[in-house]
């Protein structure tokens, strides 16, 4: 540590050195190109040194160059960079940078330009995610970025979204990217109720705040981040305001109606009456052809089996309508829908500042319906930004954001009382008893309309986001900044379960959640840029974090109400459950880095960071996280500055080693757990120590190429990576004999490697505008050494030499013209009818080969469109309730899928459907029956905008008016009948592509108006 | 400058005095680490715990007699439910990924190891109570590996029990997991069977009579040591302790209603597993009552599932006036599926009976009849088949023509407590169309244990 000291101390002492030298003065004013605004705080540079300063105000500067400067570089976050040469009064004009080359992007602890970057950075400015009818701004980037792969899950709100940047890295290990908001890293995973589907802590970030959102892919961008960015960092920055400008205020009003985008079809009264025939006849005949119960003739035996089906299902669910003739056909499918899905939103927002200050206040509130009933997530709150020049050299701020939201909530995929298991209800059977007109209570399984109509799940979040900061510019080349900031979050979830319904169980049931979550994190770092001369530039970092988390959570169930109009815990007669757990971790880091540039084309970056974690033991406490990085841009040689085509083209390169903890609190300890036998309290062995336990680590290697042709009019990247995780933090299997199922090791390899392409054009440029852009991935994964271990979670797996959630099932083999029999391919490769002979293999991957998006957008005086597309190729999806809705009733008598009317009927039928049966079923288990291809392309968002005339707007006494029509999901392509973004285990590495009664995805219209004042 | 330099070297040094203090120390808060168990009564409690997972649905709180009632279901039970792993047993199907043999098979190696654990650190409890600490752990040690012996291995009663594999026998606790030691072979039906007997006659010897808080005592290792002699054919040794349980401080209930749906023990309980509404099987998916309870929507009842019904048969075999044939309703499973449930797990939160006294009288009579000498315990077999009938309100029986009798009587009195599988096991009789000794009837070596300790063999035809 005095080692340590003594060289930063070095440092310091090195920057006080006075550099003098012949100087001149120039001066001059910078302005925004699209409405002639000052811009303030534009970073103003002599090219190749570090003389800088900052544009005032009123967007004026003066700075003292040395006589032999002749450019100065102009750049400024969100605008492209600009290089002028060197004049007395200077006057400047810069663009919006989207998509150009130089513009700046926001760095872990830090800006650059993009031009200089060396890392594999994807940014998605925040007029990408504002205004967009989505429930979160992770959903809003899906397809924008490529390489980072973003599920939604399902159609209900406020849910847990899968995000992969280039791919899954980790078995056991969360794979989920590290967020940071302002410098601050956030809670980003579901504190939210165990039992029922994580939620999103992100939703409470207004996507309407947020300036922009940089994608670290690469370790080059990430290794700064060390132990906590092996998934990937996002870094979401929010709106500031700008120095000497006049206040706006902006007003955004939307609304938006919803409906699922596919719903899957499901047979009537009459199919179903017919199959419930057909299987008893199917079965009569079996019996009797083996003799089962020895019925004398066969059409007795098929007489008693249909009468017994049609009979059991008549006499029980029918209720005495006339159910031969289809007096009742309910589609149980329509209830599970909202009649009518509509969502709110409205923001208020204001920015400005003095020539000292500026700020950026906002408050917004937000309703969202789900398509599915029950299911609505609220919101309201507000956001400040300050930051105020106290002196010169002295910069102090603060980002802060308030928020509620309340989700109103169903039970998982997975439970009876969910209204997606709606499906599984005869059509026979009424909506409504028809002897009291009440709900029918005599229903195939537990009727979930009950639980619709009599629970309620409601859980309130406050959420509180700071960031203080100061920023000292001890010298020109030398800056100090030290951040302090919160994440709070408290989570208050109540749960009522009505006497009548499936999850009431007779009694009446409740269960009251409280989280705190409590984040304290502080950034402290100089920011060294020393002016060596014209042709060597650095920038450097140096500095510490320390980052503590306190989870604490009580839970508690009760059960017999007298009634259900008292829904608290007050209202239970037994308090059947308690408990309350408190979790910390803490994090305590060191980190560097320098990027050094020679004659502005040369460009190498070095980084590293050591993180401590209370998450391992003492032998293995601390990690260390290097990266070096190479960049040429070979456009500024002389062999290529003539060739007219081309105006930028780089080449990079990165190596570094990234690192994941994210594994909960306390796996390296042995553990006993408290056990509450009646009368007995004692100790449990939970778990065995393992006291080397360690950070996972990725090394990955990036190579990529930047290029602008035709004046930088097509743009675009190439990069291909290679991800190699090692020391998997893995719970490996251990004989159950020990006591224990499984210990967590530093164990196997898995690989990530694959391509990445954008492109962005603008065709059109005049009057008529029209850009293009288009983004490509291809991602392998593969898991190479996990000590020979299978990793099973439910139909997937790890296993080695295979995609990391490969489907492992017995493939299906068609249908046996002679009986209708499923068949299924053995060992041998030969087809049985017998499952136990039939063989399983891995038979597909739930993660994409080729993700990405495709987009579109012209503008023509006040009109604007904007459409935009992504797609998915090469995963498949499972639709495990198949052995239910798709068995031709081997599993029970749920009503089937039309994919059922093509079954085997006859011998001689050559289908691909089996015959239906209910005592004597076939195609009753998992096989790849039920696997489909989940490619899809779907029209996420198509905008259409028109801003009223400045004539107009004036008259208004407006400074701009625009009015649109959004939809998402619009048109959706794919082989697969259901949606295809589902995925009822929302979180998982090795699940995905799990379709389980799983709520579909919204088509949305949304109208919306955008004014400024 | 000079000064501000000097601010800003503080700040530094204050930045790296982080890593200097504890901030990375964070200790456990809702549990504990092995280094804190220090005291005798940190290791009663870690044998406390032990409770708990006998409590727990993969032991006494449903699997280790609702499998063997589901293999053994022939006129007596049938599975309504949608649970794959359940059906697979009723139709002995199962195969070697079976999710309740893999239940059972972890959980017992549990418990297992909880009693290594406190009879390794007894040494810190104080002398007076440490070998009653001691012999309460062995007791369930023993009466645990009774439950492993009974479904991973062919019965007893085929004999070749000195070849004949059963499961590892470990007696020594795992504090940190060593591949070189921890993978064990399968030890024999023989070892495994003296295992049981040793630590239930060390169970007998330091316990006291009646344990506290219904806790095991004297007379519960005995009753189990009873039952683990008539498997294993020994039957003076089961009538003897039979008899000894039997002399002690127990009394049938006067209805045979009454032994069931208790809060706590009754006088009918020798042994018996305790729940509350805290502190159960199970309430959802899992748990002796959320099976055998019907699905009812009927307050103050809880809902069970309703997944195992009666087989219509089964009253059949009762005369009138049996009070234990009347102790069925009639319901529904959550699917919808009709059918008759016993009355011996409607109620949630009861203790769960596990050995009840009537057992002892049918293991004495029964032992005493094939032994055919002077009765141990000085009452006829008749009288002790008798004694259960009669409070049941069964004719009273004028001769016993065969052993028979008693397996008969016991299909009555312990339908739905996971006796019948291992009575038709010892006496040699099939099990509806399969011999007492199919290896369907003996549960597969669960595969994920077969995955990763390649010293085990697995049993045929898995």
């Amino acid at each position: 540590m005095t080692k340590l000291y003594g060289l930063l101390t070095g440092l310091v002492m090195f920057l006080c050195q006075d550099l003098s030298a012949q100087t001149k003065e120039v001066t001059g004013k910078v302005v925004s190109a699209v409405d002639s605004s000052a811009l303030a705080d534009v970073t103003v540079k002599v090219k190749n040194s570090q003389i800088n300063t900052v544009t005032d105000a009123d967007g004026t500067f003066r700075l003292t160059v040395p006589a032999n400067a002749t450019t100065i570089v102009f750049s400024y976050v969100g605008f492209s960079e600009v290089e002028l040469p060197i004049s007395d009064l200077m006057s400047v004009s810069m663009n919006p940078g989207k998509g150009a080359l130089n513009e700046v992007v926001v760095v872990g602890y830090g800006t650059a330009s993009k031009r200089e970057l060396t890392g594999s950075i994807a940014k998605v400015a925040g007029t990408e995610v504002a205004n967009l009818p989505f429930q979160s701004f992770e959903a809003a980037i899906q397809g924008k970025a490529p390489g980072v792969v973003i599920e939604s899950g399902s159609g209900k709100v406020g849910q847990a979204m899968k995000v992969r940047i280039r791919g899954t890295s980790s078995i056991s290990a969360s794979s989920q990217p590290l967020y940071v908001v302002d410098g601050l890293p956030v809670v980003s995973n579901s504190v939210s109720d165990g039992t029922n589907d994580p939620t999103n802590p992100l939703v409470d970030i207004n996507p309407n705040d947020i300036e922009s959102i940089e994608v670290l892919k690469d370790a080059a961008a990430s290794a700064i981040y060390g132990a906590r960015a092996a998934n990937g960092v996002i870094l979401i920055t929010t709106k500031k305001g700008k120095l000497g400008k006049k206040t706006q205020i902006e007003l955004n009003l939307s609304n938006t109606f919803s409906e699922p985008t596919r719903k899957r079809k499901f047979m009537d009264a009459r199919q179903y009456l017919e199959l419930v025939r057909e299987a008893g006849t199917n079965d009569g005949k079996i019996d009797f052809a083996e003799g089962i119960n020895g019925y004398p003739t066969e059409q007795e035996a098929i007489d008693d089996y249909v009468n017994s089906y049609e009979g059991y299902l008549s006499g029980n669910f029918a209720l005495g309508t006339d159910y031969k003739n289809y007096e009742v056909n309910t589609d149980w499918q329509d209830q599970l829908y909202r009649k009518n899905a509509t969502s709110q939103q409205v923001d208020l927002s204001a920015t400005g500042g003095s020539d000292k200050t500026r700020f950026y206040v906002s408050g917004f509130y937000n309703k969202q319906d789900a398509i599915v009933i029950n299911n609505t997530f609220t919101r309201y709150g507000g956001r400040l930004n300050l930051d105020h020049k106290a002196t010169d050299k002295l910069t102090i701020g603060l980002n802060l954001a308030l928020n509620r939201s309340q989700l109103d909530r169903i039970s998982n995929d997975n439970a009876f009382s969910t209204p997606g298991q709606l499906v599984a209800q005869l059509p026979m059977s009424p909506l409504l008893d028809p002897a009291t007109g009440e709900l029918n209570g005599q229903t195939l399984y537990g009727n979930a309309l009950f639980d619709a109509k009599y629970n309620s799940d409601e859980q309130v979040t406050f959420r509180s986001l700071g960031n203080a900061f100061a920023d000292l510019k001890i010298l020109p080349s030398l800056s100090f900044r030290s951040e302090l900031g919160a994440d709070v979050l408290n989570l208050y979830q109540e749960s009522f379960s009505g006497k009548q319904t499936i999850d009431g169980a007779g009694i009446g049931r409740a269960t009251a959640i409280t989280t705190s979550s409590a984040s304290l994190n502080t950034n402290n770092f100089f920011t060294f840029t020393p002016n060596i001369n014209d042709n060597h530039k650095l920038t450097s970092i140096i500095g510490m974090s320390y980052l503590q988390n306190d989870t604490k959570q009580s839970t508690t169930q009760g059960e017999g109400y007298p009634t259900d109009a008292v829904k608290n815990l007050s209202g239970a007669t037994d308090i059947t459950f308690g408990t309350s757990t408190n979790n910390r971790y803490t994090f305590l880091s060191y980190f560097l880095r320098a990027n050094y540039s020679f004659l502005d084309k040369y460009l190498l970056s070095v980084s590293a960071r050591a993180d401590g974690s209370s998450r391992f033991g003492e032998n293995n406490r601390y990690g260390w996280f290097p990266a070096a990085s190479l960049g040429w841009i070979i456009s500024e040689e002389n062999f290529l500055k003539n060739v007219g085509f081309l105006s930028y083209l780089k080449l990079r390169a990165s190596y570094g080693l990234t690192g994941n903890a994210e594994i909960g609190q306390n796996n390296f300890l042995g553990l006993y757990g408290v056990s509450n036998y009646p009368g007995l309290p004692g100790f449990v062995p939970t778990q065995l120590p393992n006291d080397d336990l360690k950070w996972e680590k990725t090394a990955q290697f990036d190579a990529g190429i930047e290029f602008g042709f035709f004046k930088s009019r097509l743009t675009g990247e190439v990069d291909y990576y290679q991800k190699n995780t090692s020391d998997l933090l893995l719970n490996v299997n251990i004989p159950t004999s020990t006591g224990f199922a499984s210990v967590l090791r530093n164990l196997g390899t898995m690989y990530n490697k694959g391509v990445e392409l954008s492109l962005n054009s603008r065709n059109f440029d005049g009057e008529f505008k029209w850009s293009t852009s288009f983004n490509i991935a291809y991602n392998v994964n593969k898991v190479q050494d996990i000590d020979g271990q299978v990793i099973t979670n439910g139909v997937q797996r790890a296993i080695e030499g295979e995609p990391i959630g490969v489907f492992f099932l017995q493939e299906f083999a068609g249908v046996d013209p002679a009986n209708g029999d499923a068949l299924y391919y053995d060992s041998t490769g030969k087809t049985t009818s017998n499952y136990s002979q039939a063989q399983r293999r891995a038979i597909g991957q739930s993660n994409p080969d080729f993700t990405g998006g495709f987009g579109n957008t012209f503008s023509y005086k006040g009109f604007d469109l904007n459409i935009f597309f992504t797609f998915v190729q090469g995963n498949k999806i499972f639709n495990q309730a198949g052995i239910y809705m798709e068995s031709g009733l081997g599993n029970g008598f749920d009503n089937q899928t039309t994919r059922y009317l093509d079954r085997w009927k006859n011998p001689g039928d050559i289908t691909d459907v089996p015959r239906t049966g209910f005592s004597f079923g076939t195609n009753d288990r998992s096989s790849s029956f039920w696997l489909h291809d989940g490619s899809y392309i779907r029209l996420r968002n198509a905008t259409l905008g028109y801003t009223l005339p400045s004539k107009v707007s004036s008259l208004l006494k407006l400074s701009s008016a625009r009015l649109y029509v959004s939809g998402n999901n619009l048109w959706t392509a794919t082989k697969y009948e259901g949606d295809p973004e589902v995925n009822t285990a929302t979180l998982g590495n090795i699940t995905g592509g799990v379709d389980f009664y799983t709520i579909p995805q919204a088509r949305t219209i949304s109208l919306g108006l955008n004014v400024k004042f | 400058m000079n000064s501000l330099n000097k601010i800003f070297a503080l700040i530094l040094i204050s930045m790296i005095g982080f890593g200097c203090n504890k901030k990375l120390d964070v200790k456990p808060q809702q549990n504990i680490t092995p280094e804190q168990i220090t005291n005798g009564d940190d290791v009663k409690a870690v044998l406390f715990g032990a409770y708990s997972l006998l409590q727990g649905p993969n032991a006494f709180g449903e699997q280790f007699f609702l499998a063997s009632d589901l293999l053994a279901n022939t006129n007596h039970v049938s599975f309504a439910g949608t649970f794959i792993d359940y059906r697979d047993l009723t139709r002995k199907t199962q195969i070697s990924t079976n999710a309740i043999a893999t239940g059972m098979w972890a959980s017992s190696y549990s418990i297992i190891n909880i009693a290594n654990t406190v009879i390794e650190k007894a040494n810190l409890v104080d002398e007076d109570e440490r070998d009653a600490v001691v012999a309460e752990a062995k007791f369930i040690r023993g009466i645990v590996y009774f439950e492993l012996v009974k479904y991973f291995g062919l019965p007893y009663s085929k004999g070749n029990v000195t070849s004949n594999l059963a499961v590892p026998l470990v007696t020594e606790p795992v504090y940190a997991y060593d591949a070189s030691k921890h993978n064990p072979i399968r030890a024999t039906v023989d070892a495994v069977y003296k295992q049981v007997v040793s630590d239930l006659n060390a169970a007998v010897a330091d316990l006291p009579d009646l344990g506290p808080n219904f806790r095991a005592g004297k007379y519960s290792a005995l009753a189990f040591l009873a039952k683990v002699y008539m498997n294993m054919l020994n039957y003076s040794g089961a009538a003897t302790a039979a008899n000894q349980v039997i002399d002690g401080d127990f009394s049938l209930n006067f209805n045979f209603f009454s032994a069931f749906n208790n809060a706590n023990n009754t006088n009918e309980d020798i042994f018996a597993i305790q729940q509350t509404s805290q502190s159960n099987s199970g309430t959802t998916n899992n748990g002796i009552n959320t099976f055998y309870a019907a699905y009812t929507l009927q307050p103050p009842l809880i809902s069970g599932r309703g997944d195992v019904q009666a087989s219509p048969n089964y009253p059949s075999i009762f005369q009138p006036t049996d009070a234990r044939g009347d102790f069925f309703y009639n319901g529904a499973n959550i699917a919808g599926v009709g059918g008759l449930y016993t009355g011996k797990w409607q109620q949630f939160y009861k203790a769960i009976p596990i050995i009840r006294l009537s057992d002892m009288f049918l293991i004495r009579g029964e032992a005493n009849y094939r032994l055919a000498g002077a009765p141990i315990g000085g009452v006829s077999p008749l009288d002790d088949i008798n004694t259960v009938r009669e409070r049941a309100g069964a004719s009273t029986l004028l001769i016993i023509t065969s052993a028979d009798a008693f397996v008969d009587e016991r299909f009555r009195e312990f339908g739905f407590e996971g006796d019948r599988l291992w009575t038709l096991k010892r006496t040699k009789k099939a099990v509806g169309t399969l011999a007492y000794d199919d290896p369907k009837l003996v549960l597969p070596i669960p595969q994920r244990e077969m995955d990763v300790n390649k010293n085990l063999i697995q049993n045929f035809p898995y």
